[in-house]
């Protein structure tokens, strides 16, 4: 049935998409390819030095201090996520389907703190830290991390909430459910993805930080993002320690997004759809 | 409009009045709700951004401290100030030379993984893999493959004779090597929004086009695209408010440079709050920048209720 | 009403406590923290603090990060009066600005009154002297020295002008010229480029420090930078104009570059075969000199205690124990660290023969480049930073053809001053 013209088009589609995918690829490949190099060959491109590989970045890696940075960084990320998933999610059932007024000021809101600069919030923050002694804990930075993934967590399932029929909601109600009855028997398994989703990307959004955990913490306490600029050092850049970090970093998260991939177009599809 | 259906809910029995302090009583329990939230948010967003305009109407310098005095004289004095200038002109440039690039390169791949290459599902996977990658080591991975000498571009480049890319020496050149880093990191957020929003448009419709001959182009602008249009909307601000908050790229990358080509205004704020030690000049930045990110995000809410109405 | 006296209190409860920052006096005195950022000297430091914590019982908390992350992390633990610092890297470009904060514990009765800090460079402990007040002993002090590839270039070029010329003839596609380094920063094109600029007269202020006129403008700083953009764009590497330390010395070591001229500490290691493709072809030479002499370009950092320590008895045993003979010996030995502060140590023999091996002339050439510096190579004042900062960034817009050389000294020129009158 195709002819030669939409063949041809389908076929520069497909080229189209490789050229993309190499895109996507590049740096990672890259990264592994750093991480096996040695020092000496490192600056030498590849084929002309096809058989310098080494493991010395793996011993460097463990020596240094980014095994318990990301350690550091799945506690906190990982909390601020659950923290804001059990405060935020009730917050985002009532905004939904609590006929509230002043709904859209309060959509506005959330936007706007998702707005508010790092820097600029930072050291009023730190002001406040020190003073309750939450500077350097992992504590404190999993609470400057809720203040990234709370308003985001309360924005998303409100939108995912939206989606449900009231009707069932005022069925449960009738019946004499109380409202957390309702919200944990009836809406939430109903939410998966959207939860799934909003943990997920609400999760990103604190493991991607760099400047709270720089400013908020030091030494025992900071996470991974800040332990790699620390192999930015005098003299030496550590490119092949950087690269093994980056991918140490990241392997955890790929196979979670890869299963999440599917709840998060469902529930984003929700925000898109209405 | 969820409560009337609730009133009716609740049977013809209930009097008009009975009905509105029933709502009442529904609110304050759904109120109860949102409080923990509002606590905790109202502490550690809410107080923060206080904090910060509170810096921004004073002296505090972190090295001579606090001098007393309150007003607008920092706002003053960003006016005329022709490095704050340029940092918007360069947040501006980064935002939507960034935001144009990933909508393309998002989109693409997402039309592509629906339409041309609905196969390959491995690919769908590893399309999603910067997303994973914080900034930061997004930075430093791609700066790496924009160091002349240890860029394997550049030698592939050099080993065939051509001319090398030196990204960092001009405006254009160190401009476009973060929007490319910035593409990487964030088009999957754009492809898996497009991918939502493309299983929302009706496969018959499309099939019915191409009975009637469409082509898969044409059938692609004229029916599809238009479908994705309010996806796309909201899509672009998202990430038009996100890349005005530009950092870590701008810090590892090229730290502001060539000269100052590439200090965007939130990068700026960082220079006067902790190189130039003045606070709260920094705040005062980050002030500006923030309601200009309230505006934005102003219509983003109202995209987003409208979506949702 | 109730509500907004429930404000009211818990925002004077807020500032009160912003107000009382005090550090707690009653920590114990068997622990402290150390903070530094990477260098030779310092991982070698770290390494070795074992050592100190059997000797005396205080047990030590070393942390070693990133310059970036060091600068960000320390003023905030200063301004903030953490009082969880008790030993801090004190780069002496930072000194005269943390001290006019009062973020540093003068040391003066604990040196005069020890014998330890007796045999430093005399330069390089006076560098820590604040209107007759010590801040810091000294533990790493570097001077500027050129490598060169002894394949391809006969004999070092003597002057900046042959310099330039050097670079020309032998600058090829595969190899560059010359790198220097020149990201714009105090610490970066800020370090080199008075190695230029003074060697044609060039200064920062007409009579430092009795007559503060800024003279950035003058004549002979433009002579120096016309001589430093010509020279690089003419011959140095690709993507020259954003070439920071780690990647001058990587290219070197690469065998991407003929000529590199740098602190010694970044010098050194393109020498060393582990990391150096062509260890065995470099040649260290003198930094060129010009019409009004050579001045190499000095770094010095060393070890103070933050204002906010309550332990500073124990850190300044720390400080006297880490900038001590023996440990700088040791350390020369474990790490590239020819830039010990006390002569006595080039004399160990055991350090004498690693350094020889490397490079015969190395101990010898740093001393005698040591004596060319001055102190206040780069002005030693509070506002250098920014000033330092604001030069670099015209300087490399200059570099990159954005703006020319003698705009870029003019802007320089208008913003020092703004800087100085604020």
């Amino acid at each position: 049935m195709i002819d030669r013209r939409t063949g041809y088009r389908f076929a520069l589609g497909r080229l189209m998409m490789i050229v993309l995918l190499c895109f996507a690829l590049l740096p990672v490949l890259w990264s592994i390819v750093l991480t096996f190099r040695p020092k000496i060959s490192l600056f030498t491109p590849i084929w002309e030095a096809p058989l310098a590989w080494s493991l010395d970045n793996f011993g460097a890696l463990a020596r240094s201090d980014f095994p318990a940075a990301l350690i550091n960084s799945l506690i906190t990320a990982g909390g601020a996520t659950i923290l804001a998933l059990i405060v935020g999610i009730p917050a985002g059932f009532a905004l939904a389907k609590g006929g509230l007024r002043g709904t859209f000021q309060t959509s506005w809101a959330l936007l706007l703190l998702r707005m508010a600069p790092p820097i600029g919030i930072v050291l009023p923050l730190f002001l406040t830290y020190l003073n309750l002694g939450l500077l350097n804990t992992r504590v404190g930075l999993t609470f400057a991390y809720m203040s990234l993934t709370l308003p985001f967590v309360v924005w998303s399932m409100w939108t995912s909430f939206s989606q449900i029929p009231s009707e069932l909601i005022e069925a449960a109600a009738i019946d004499g459910a109380t409202l957390p009855q309702i919200l944990w028997k009836i809406v939430l398994p109903l939410s998966r993805p959207g939860v799934v989703a909003a943990a997920i990307l609400g999760f990103l959004l604190a493991w991607n930080d760099f400047f709270f955990a720089l400013i908020l913490t030091r030494g025992q306490t900071a996470t991974a993002p800040v332990a790699i600029m620390n192999f930015v050092s005098y003299a030496s850049v550590e490119w092949g320690a950087i690269a093994l970090a980056t991918i140490v970093l990241t392997l955890p998260i790929v196979p979670v997004i890869m299963f999440a991939n599917r709840y998060i177009v469902q529930s984003l599809g929700g925000a898109v759809k209405g | 409009m969820q409560h009337h259906a609730t009133a009716t809910g609740l049977g013809p029995a209930t009097s008009l009045s009975g009905t509105a302090t029933l709502r009442r009583q529904k609110q304050r329990e759904y109120l109860r709700f949102i409080y923990p939230t509002i606590f905790l948010v109202g502490l550690f967003s809410f107080l923060p951004l206080v904090g910060m305009l509170a810096l921004s109407l004073t002296d505090y310098h972190l090295i001579n401290g606090w001098g007393g005095t309150w007003g607008l004289q920092n706002f003053a004095r960003l006016v005329l100030d022709a490095r704050f200038l340029n940092s918007i002109y360069v947040m501006l440039a980064l935002s939507i030379g960034g935001v144009a690039v990933q909508l393309l390169v998002g989109t693409a791949i997402a039309v592509g993984l629906d339409q041309i290459v609905p196969r390959w599902k491995i690919a769908r996977g590893f399309f999603t893999i910067p997303f994973a990658v914080p900034h930061v080591a997004v930075a430093l991975v791609w700066l790496s493959l924009f160091t002349p000498t240890l860029s394997p571009i550049n030698a592939a480049l050099d080993a065939v004779g051509l001319p090398q890319p030196t990204w960092f020496s001009s405006q254009t050149g160190a401009i476009s090597a973060i929007v490319i880093a910035d593409t990487w990191a964030n088009f999957p957020f754009v492809m898996l929004l497009i991918l939502a929003a493309l299983q929302g448009v009706p496969r018959d419709l499309k099939e019915a086009a191409a009975i009637d001959g469409a082509s898969q182009l044409r059938t692609f602008f004229v029916i599809t695209l238009p479908l994705l249009k309010p996806a796309l909307l909201l899509v672009t601000l998202f990430r038009f408010i996100e890349t005005l908050k530009h950092f870590p790229l701008i810090y590892v990358m090229t730290k502001g440079g060539p000269g100052r080509s590439t200090q965007a205004t939130n990068y700026y704020a960082y220079v006067q709050s902790f190189e130039n030690s003045n606070v709260s000049y920094g705040a005062a930045i980050s002030v500006t920048l923030f309601i200009f990110a309230g505006f934005a995000s102003f219509w983003v809410a109202r995209i987003n209720s409208r979506i949702n109405s | 009403m109730k509500s907004s006296r429930t404000w009211k209190i818990a925002i004077s409860v807020a500032v009160t406590a912003m107000l009382c920052q005090t550090g707690s006096a009653w920590a114990q005195e068997e622990e402290i923290s150390v903070l530094m950022f990477s260098l030779p000297v310092t991982r070698g430091i770290a390494e070795l603090t074992d050592q100190f914590e059997e000797e005396t019982g205080i047990k030590v908390n070393v942390e070693v990060v990133g310059q970036n992350v060091f600068e960000n992390q320390v003023m905030l633990a200063f301004t903030g009066r953490t009082g969880d610092l008790d030993v801090v890297h004190v780069p002496a470009i930072q000194l005269q600005r943390w001290v006019a904060a009062g973020w540093l514990t003068p040391m003066t009765d604990k040196v005069n009154g020890s014998d330890n800090a007796a045999g430093f460079f005399p330069s390089a402990l006076t560098t820590y002297d604040v209107a007759g007040e010590n801040y810091g002993l000294p533990m790493f002090v570097e001077t500027g020295l050129m490598a060169y590839r002894t394949d391809l270039i006969d004999t070092p070029p003597a002057t900046w002008e042959e310099t330039k010329n050097t670079a020309a003839e032998v600058h090829s596609d595969a190899t560059a010229g010359i790198v220097m380094r020149t990201s714009p920063g105090q610490g970066f094109n800020m370090f080199v480029l008075p190695m230029i600029t003074r060697a044609y007269g060039g200064k920062f202020f007409a009579d430092f420090p009795g007559d503060m006129s800024v003279v950035v403008d003058s004549p002979e700083n433009l002579q120096g930078l016309d001589l430093y953009t010509a020279m690089l764009t003419e011959s140095g590497p690709p993507g020259v104009s954003n070439i920071n330390y780690p990647e001058a010395v990587a290219l070197m070591q690469a065998g991407g570059a003929a000529m590199f001229i740098d602190g010694t500490s970044n010098v050194v290691p393109t020498l060393d075969p582990e990391t150096s493709s062509v260890a065995d072809k470099i040649g260290l030479a003198p930094v060129p000199e010009g019409p009004a002499g050579r001045s190499p370009a000095i770094a010095v950092h060393g070890l103070g205690i933050p204002a906010s320590s309550s332990k500073a008895d124990a850190a300044y045993r720390f400080i006297e124990w880490a900038t001590s003979e023996d440990v700088q010996a040791q350390i020369a030995i474990n790490e590239s660290y020819p830039d010990f502060t006390r002569p006595a140590v080039g004399e160990h023999q055991d350090v004498a023969d690693k350094y020889a091996a490397i490079n015969p002339d190395l101990i010898q050439l740093r001393s005698a480049s040591l004596s060319d510096t001055i102190p206040n190579y780069r002005p030693l004042i509070p506002q250098w930073p920014e000033i330092g900062a604001a030069i670099g960034d015209n300087v490399n817009s200059a570099l990159n053809g954005i703006i020319t050389n003698a705009e870029a000294l003019k802007n320089a020129q208008a913003e020092v001053q703004e800087i100085l009158d604020q």
